[in-house]
């Protein structure tokens, strides 16, 4: 058995004794910053420096890199070793991909983890069991970047309407359980819009409906989430749709109250309210409906708009006072006769 | 009295997360603006000279990283190292050099452009021309081919061999290729239109994008959908590696990326004044001390680009206009776009760690990733730092012709064209420096919090950027 593990050092192990170890700085070195490694991580990298120069790619080559991993899953030399070895010794990668389970839960936020796990899926090709790994990691880690990432090149690398099928299902179900999971927007855009046209997708009319309707009826729910709001905005330029076509939605959330009057008792799901319990008015509503009035260039639409880039500046939203400021000077260029507001 | 983010009476785990943090921030928050200068000098001299605990294993294929975040905060902080460690920190660096080129996070291990970047910015601080001095060692051909040798159909470059493709590796190796003189053509060939490719809905950028080819093997110019979320870290790498391509795009009729989208999203990471003005890295997540240099320094690459000046495209890169001085009214626009007094105080109250060192949040320990990275942001918030049209025209002036091709890196060029690029990278890379007019640096607190400005292209002093560069590029030093 030639896996030394915790308590067996590989300078003990005979199975190890035709390898000469290689130390990580020369004879004479005095290093700064120095890292005091333990005994075993030092005689670990010693012997892996040692197969390193020989070029050995074996099955205890596997064990030996494996074993450092587990103690370093950031040593991108390791992983990409293993990887050569895995080939050479043609290396049974369900297994291997078995095994990265066990340290991907670990060490959810290492690059080189996921990354290993790709260049297996782009050996074995058996992506929708991954799908559902990558779920079962983002159920703990709901916005592991490397994670959604990995889920977004793996259904645009193989490109199954399979795989495709039940992503707008999954992303509205993480939306659901969290509105302002800002991940699960950026994936469900990905998958809607970004990466081609969806089978069953190919009306984009009834697409972009359906779109609206979701987006709106999410920023009823907490209309102060930029999530939802940098969604509907992505939408609306992606397919070229005017900011105005949404004016009736928008203004209910510009305003300082939830509205209370005869006609809120007929509900418009074209144009879902805020809730009472809303924090208005909402800044992204009023920069949404000053856009709406600077595209409309004339005189009066740009004095609107000036004024709510000033009330965002000066009331709503003054950390950002200074771009609200650049918003209203670049919207005053566009009407020169709007000399003062 | 301070609000909270509002919930809209609708609470999720975003929401909640939030909240708590926004009361710690406000329990944990120091309440005089001092920066603890001896205290992050000791703590950053500690490491470097005493070195680090065995958990630091984990950071075993980083050790080129800490060599530059220490020596860069070194800097910030107006210290540099006496010869004899400087002479340890230039071995200390050359020994992460592979034999066939390029720098790996440690001796023995295998090149890749992160480390790479960290290792030459390292050697910019404390390196010099000579034996022994770090510069005449790098193995500039061998890393010129390591460059090469990692660069994808796509425009993209994977950081290492075998290893993952993303932003970082790309302005990682437009910078150093920059400092170095090892900007061709042929390297850049692609790479615009991988880096417009990473920028989401939302305005920032993504790690990285999905090529699609057709049949016979060419990209298609869409789907090309950015993979992963607009992030802080890597909308600094596309914005940084957009300003580094200039020289080659600007002028010419390649697509540009949306400044506006970008500028809009850099705003909107600013944090509320519960979290003290810091920076946070996606929309509803969390303040984090490293964001202030990820986020708070695009607003100066932004403006590299004219963001604010209200115009799409910059004004025309011909002989005649690009020494015209009178240019300085164009840029009608600062890189006040965001609350510098709001990130200094984040950094001053929330990032300082009683301890010494600055970190990501209260009561997070702190670590040599954030000290750096919450310096440089300190750094931002203080002072300007622009591309100068006088300054550009005065090196335009000085340049010494340099058309040879010693190390016979790209034939795709003539002398003539290959001197012209040359010097467009030099000046447009050296043009940089601090707006010393009254008034323009603020400094919140004492004087003594002061920093030193950065290049915002590369995070280093602009004398040392200055420096490697006159050398490599045959030019003599500024006077």
């Amino acid at each position: 058995m030639s896996f030394s593990g915790p308590g067996t050092l590989y300078t003990d192990n005979p199975a190890w004794r035709d390898v000469a170890p290689v130390s990580q700085h020369d004879e004479g070195a005095n290093p700064m910053a120095p890292i005091m490694y333990t005994l075993e991580y030092k005689d670990a990298t010693d012997y892996f420096r040692g197969i390193l120069k020989t070029g050995e790619k074996s099955a205890r080559v596997l064990e030996l890199t494996e074993h450092i991993i587990r103690l370093n899953p950031a040593h991108y030399s390791i992983w990409q070793y293993r990887y050569e070895t895995l080939l050479a010794t043609n290396a049974d990668l369900k297994a291997e991909l078995l095994l990265m389970d066990d340290i991907a839960t670990a060490h959810l936020k290492t690059y080189q983890v996921w990354h290993h796990r790709r260049l297996l899926l782009q050996q074995l090709r058996t992506p929708v069991p991954e799908l559902v790994f990558i779920a079962s990691i983002l159920d703990i880690d709901t916005k592991n970047y490397h994670t959604w990432a990995y889920r977004q090149w793996l259904l645009g690398h193989f490109n199954d309407d399979g795989m495709w099928a039940g992503e707008l299902p999954y992303a509205e179900e993480i939306l659901s359980n969290d509105v302002r999971n800002n991940s699960a927007w950026h994936h469900r855009f990905f998958v809607v819009w970004a990466s081609g046209v969806r089978k069953g997708d190919e009306n984009r009319e009834e697409t972009l409906r359906r779109e609206l309707n979701f987006t709106k009826s999410k920023i009823s729910l907490a209309p102060n989430n930029d999530s939802a709001w940098n969604y509907l905005r992505g939408i609306l330029n992606h397919t070229q749709t005017s900011f105005a076509s949404l004016r009736d939605f928008v203004v209910p959330y510009t305003l300082p109250h939830f509205p209370i009057s005869a006609s809120t008792t007929v509900l418009d799901l074209e144009n879902p309210l805020p809730s009472s319990t809303a924090k208005l008015p909402c800044p992204a509503a009023l920069e949404f409906l000053a856009e709406i009035h600077e595209d409309e260039r004339h005189e009066e639409g740009i004095k609107n708009a000036v004024l709510l880039y000033k009330q965002l500046a000066e009331e709503q939203d003054k950390t950002r006072k200074l771009y609200w400021e650049h918003r209203a000077r670049e919207a005053l260029k566009l009407a020169p006769e709007v000399t003062s507001i | 009295m301070l609000r909270h983010t509002p919930d809209d009476g609708f609470p999720t785990p975003t929401s909640r997360v939030q909240r708590e943090t926004e009361e710690i921030i406000s329990d944990s928050s120091s309440v005089t603006f001092t920066l603890n200068r001896k205290g992050h000098l000791s703590f950053i001299a500690r490491a470097l000279l005493q070195g680090f605990p065995k958990h630091y294993a984990y950071q075993d294929a980083s050790q080129a990283w800490f060599m530059f975040w220490s020596l860069q905060g070194f800097s910030l902080l107006g210290a540099g190292l006496d010869p004899d460690n400087k002479q340890r920190a230039i071995d200390t660096i050359l020994a992460a050099q592979h034999p066939d080129g390029g720098f790996g996070g440690g001796p023995h291990q295998a090149p890749h452009l992160l480390p790479t970047y960290a290792s030459v910015c390292a050697l910019s601080i404390v390196g010099r021309p000579g034996p022994r001095g770090g510069w005449d060692q790098i193995n500039r051909k061998g890393l010129y081919a390591f460059f090469m040798s990692l660069k994808q159909p796509d425009g993209s470059f994977r950081v290492a061999k075998d290893a993952e493709v993303d932003i970082r590796g790309t302005y990682c190796l437009l910078a150093v290729a920059t400092l170095l003189n090892l900007l061709t053509p042929t390297l850049v060939r692609g790479v615009p239109g991988f880096v417009r490719s990473c920028q989401t809905y939302e305005g920032g950028f993504a790690s990285a994008s999905q090529p699609y080819y057709t049949a016979d093997f060419e990209l298609l110019s869409e789907p090309r959908p950015p993979l992963g979320e607009a992030h802080g870290g890597y909308t600094s790498c596309a914005l940084g590696s957009w300003l580094l391509l200039q020289p080659f795009v600007h002028g010419t009729d390649e697509p540009q990326i949306d400044v506006k989208d970008a500028l809009r999203w850099l705003t909107k990471m600013q944090c509320g004044p519960m979290d003290l003005g810091g920076f946070r890295g996606r929309t509803n997540k969390l303040v984090d001390g490293c964001y202030s240099w990820w986020v708070g320094g695009c607003f100066a690459l932004l403006e590299g680009l004219g963001a604010g000046a209200g115009v799409a495209t910059p004004p025309p890169h011909d002989e005649a206009s690009e020494s015209n001085a009178s240019e300085i009214d164009w840029y009608d626009f600062d890189d006040e776009m965001f609350n510098k007094t709001g990130l200094q105080e984040y950094i001053l109250l929330a990032a300082q760690s009683p301890a010494g060192g600055l970190r990501d949040k209260p009561p997070k320990v702190a670590d040599a990733y954030h000290t750096l990275y919450n310096l440089a942001g300190l750094s931002v918030a203080q002072h300007r730092v622009y591309s100068s049209p006088l300054r550009k025209y005065v090196i335009e002036q000085c340049w010494i012709s340099q058309p040879q091709d010693d190390l016979s890196l790209d034939s795709s060029e003539t002398p003539s064209q290959r001197d012209t690029r040359r010097r467009r990278i030099f000046v447009a890379a050296q043009s940089w420096t601090e707006d010393e007019s009254p008034g323009v640096s603020r400094v919140l607190g004492d004087a003594s919090n002061r920093v030193n400005a950065t290049h915002p292209l590369f995070n280093l002093m602009v004398t040392h950027s200055r420096g490697i560069m006159d050398y490599f590029y045959g030019q003599t030093p500024a006077s």
